[in-house]
């Protein structure tokens, strides 16, 4: 019972902050209203057992991801015209394709039945996560990594090769 | 919460991401229509490894869910280099007008 109502809190947040991110005009109500949806997917992270993940989504995506787009919004963006500096175009178009889009998906959701296990274990996840990353993904963590390394070298050199204009 | 209801909320904010990406002007916007989308696809990998895990090793789909969320990270930092260094030559980032590919 309180996971229900734990749930609906969290889609709810979610939900809503994922709205006021696609509908919003204002660019930096934007950002930092993405902030909530990811909160709200660290919460659902936890509820469906991943307590190792839900703390990495927070530190990651809330500490890391959405400061560096707020910085982005403040250093690029038309902040100083609040009411269009997030303006959609097209929207009616978008809004029919994203609404059929999730009718598509919902439909095909209707129909399919998942093998479900009776009881879904809360057990601790750290440890066995860390144990298959250096095991059995040992190959596409380090990947990763060296991926990460790239893309941080080249963020800077494509930032410090650009030419400012007088 | 069933995994039918996970998968619904999921869709839900998938297609909130995708009318963000493909609506938005500023580049930063489309940005954040991506972030959506790929939480959506993460949490459907955490739903899964939760209410139907695999026989070999149970929490391959929060792995996957990891392996999400550093690419994420990967692509913003790109992504932001990307429109900083735009924005220097052009002094905006609205996606619609960047139509030059050797400016």
């Amino acid at each position: 019972m309180a996971e229900t109502i734990f749930f609906y809190i969290f889609g709810g947040i979610v939900l809503g902050a994922a709205s006021l991110v696609a509908f919003s005009t204002n660019l930096l109500r934007a950002a930092f209203t993405l902030f909530f949806v990811l909160f709200g997917m660290a919460g659902l992270y936890v509820m469906l057992g991943g307590d190792f993940i839900g703390m990495v989504q927070i530190m990651v995506y809330a500490g890391g991801i959405n400061v560096l787009l707020i910085f982005g919004t403040m250093l690029t963006g038309d902040i100083a015209k609040p009411e269009v500096s997030n303006l959609s175009f097209q929207g009616v178009l978008t809004f029919v394709a994203g609404v059929s889009f999730m009718s598509l998906l919902l439909a095909v959701l209707e129909r399919t039945t998942w093998p479900l296990l009776d009881q879904p274990s809360m057990a601790p996840t750290t440890a066995d996560i860390g144990r298959l990353l250096l095991k059995e993904y040992v190959l596409p963590f380090e990947v990763i990594s060296f991926l990460l390394v790239a893309a941080m070298v080249g963020a800077i050199m494509v930032v410090l090769k650009s030419v400012e204009k007088p | 919460m069933t995994l039918q209801a996970v998968l619904t909320l999921s869709a839900m904010l998938f297609a909130l991401g995708l009318v963000t990406f493909v609506s938005k002007r500023n580049s930063i916007a489309i940005l954040m229509g991506v972030e959506m989308v790929l939480n959506a696809a993460a949490l459907n990998f955490v739903a899964f490894s939760y209410y139907t895990p695999s026989k070999a090793a149970q929490l391959d789909g929060q792995v996957f869910a990891i392996f999400i969320i550093l690419l994420a990270a990967a692509e913003a930092v790109v992504a932001l280099g990307i429109a900083l260094a735009v924005y220097k030559q052009y002094r905006h980032v609205r996606a619609d007008e960047l139509v030059q590919l050797n400016g």
